[in-house]
């Protein structure tokens, strides 16, 4: 038996340990596709509208899909049965993070790199997070990019979807989803230069 | 030749797998002779670890999340 059928055994059986394994898994990447498609304002509201959504119909889970495809389906149709007006234009506004991006400005007119690109002092994951500075200012990088764009990168790099999966839940083109994660990557990477430089955010 | 900046802008595709073979080609004859684009690329996959890495915010109100999931599963079963 997977980790995963093991799972769904112990949440058809009651088991409270379960659900709050289900819950702390999952519930950041339905957080992530709820404010996508609703917006930061409501998707609280979504997610635990969504978990009751699960919960009535686990019986029915029928492992056709991963457990996190059907969770997430789950919170996109309860997220989009909730938006009662037309779908909204997805806009692919230019919002940047607070350190920008890498813009025309970086490069001179033939193209190539105007400056020199900096060195980061580091080139482990874990040594850069070391710094409770930096990861206070990431929080701050996605926070500051539109809804849309930081759904879709937290969906691709921390969830590790497919681009097509989340244009199916998000209902958004691939072309669209591939210019909105480009953007936020830009911006985080703008952060991450920003503060290797300077040592602040 | 592609310039720095057309390689910038095709660099999440070519993080995603998303590049054709003659795109790829392209890329791939750049980066051999630009030591900013090499760099750039690798602090570009580097920054996709950090968000990976980035710890998640707790669920708020866990425990009572779980009380109503339990009630729900309760009063429908």
């Amino acid at each position: 038996m997977t980790d995963e059928q093991d799972l769904i055994q112990r949440l058809l059986a009651g088991e409270q340990g379960a659900y709050r394994q289900l819950v702390s898994t999952y519930q950041g990447a339905m957080r992530a596709v709820a404010t996508a498609i609703v917006g930061i304002a409501n998707a609280e509201e979504v997610v635990q509208e969504s978990w009751l959504a699960v919960v009535r119909n686990l019986n029915g889970f029928a492992a056709r899909s991963s457990l996190k495809t059907w969770l997430l389906t789950i919170t996109a149709n309860t997220a989009k049965s909730r938006l009662r007006k037309q779908r909204r234009e997805v806009l692919l506004d230019d919002l940047t993070g607070p350190h920008g991006s890498i813009d025309d400005r970086r490069f001179a007119s033939d193209g190539h790199w105007a400056g020199e690109l900096p060195l980061w002092h580091s080139d482990s994951p874990e040594a850069l997070l070391d710094e409770q500075a930096l990861r206070d200012c990431l929080e701050h990088t996605l926070n500051s990019l539109s809804e849309l764009q930081r759904s879709v990168l937290l969906l691709r790099e921390r969830q590790g979807l497919e681009l097509t999966d989340i244009c199916n839940l998000l209902d958004i083109s691939h072309s669209n989803v591939r210019v909105l994660l480009h953007r936020a990557r830009l911006s985080v990477f703008a952060t991450l230069e920003h503060f290797e430089v300077t040592g602040e955010c | 030749m592609l310039t720095c900046k057309e390689l910038v802008g095709r660099s999440s595709d070519l993080l995603d797998g998303e590049l054709k073979f003659k795109q790829r080609l392209a890329v791939a004859a750049h980066l051999a002779v630009c030591l900013r684009c090499r760099r750039f690329i690798r602090q570009l996959r580097l920054s996709q670890r950090v968000i990976r890495q980035l710890p998640e915010a707790d669920v708020a109100e866990l425990d009572a999340l779980l009380k109503a999931m339990q009630a729900f599963r309760r009063d429908h079963h």
